[in-house]
């Protein structure tokens, strides 16, 4: 029992280092774009979307 | 309220905005929370060029919001009623807050012309009946 509680512990812990080493590093991006009838878009990085508009956002950011 | 004034206020207001400026419906800045002129501008083109990306994403062209978080920073864009406020922040922004301190500061800049409007309203009638006060006499 003792040794399944320890092996247990030792699963958590090298999972929380993994996602500590290779999750994802500073803040997420994302985008999103709402309309006047209501609707709205969220938009993931690697979309189309997002590309675009983080390609004219991107220069104002940067000044 | 003037834009300028409104402008004041929001930065007073939010201690995330870095920069931020107040569009006119072709685009020009009608008032900008910095000195910079070129800076201001640049902002408002890309506010005027984000808008223009957005409503062809969608199905209905009438942008009312855009907002794009990137490791850089943010940039926010709310439009209503025909005036159009632009904002940039730092990373990781409290987005509603933000969202919602430019709404107020769009609805301030469009309150006083309606109490104008409301008060110009008011006084015509009475105008009329001194006039027709004035014909009686």
């Amino acid at each position: 029992m003792r040794r399944l509680i320890r092996l247990a512990i030792l699963l958590g812990l090298v999972a929380w280092v993994w996602r500590r080493i290779a999750g994802p590093s500073g803040p997420p991006e994302r985008a999103g774009v709402s309309y006047a009838d209501g609707s709205s878009v969220v938009l993931e990085p690697g979309s189309p979307g997002f590309e675009r508009l983080a390609a004219i956002a991107r220069p104002a950011l940067r000044q | 309220m003037d834009a300028a004034q409104a402008i004041r206020e929001l930065m007073e207001l939010s201690s995330q905005i870095d920069v931020a400026v107040v569009l006119g419906e072709d685009g020009s800045v009608v008032a900008s929370s910095s000195e910079d002129e070129a800076a201001s501008g640049a902002l408002a083109s890309t506010a005027v060029e984000l808008v223009g990306a957005a409503s062809d994403l969608g199905a209905e062209p009438d942008v009312s919001r855009v907002e794009i978080e990137l490791e850089e920073g943010a940039l926010f864009v709310v439009r209503e009623g025909g005036a159009t406020v632009a904002a940039r922040t730092g990373p990781e922004p409290t987005s509603g807050l933000v969202i919602y301190d430019l709404r107020t500061c769009l609805r301030s800049i469009d309150e006083a012309p309606k109490k104008k409007r409301a008060s110009r309203a008011n006084s015509a009638p009475k105008k009329e009946k001194e006039k027709g006060k004035e014909g009686d006499a």
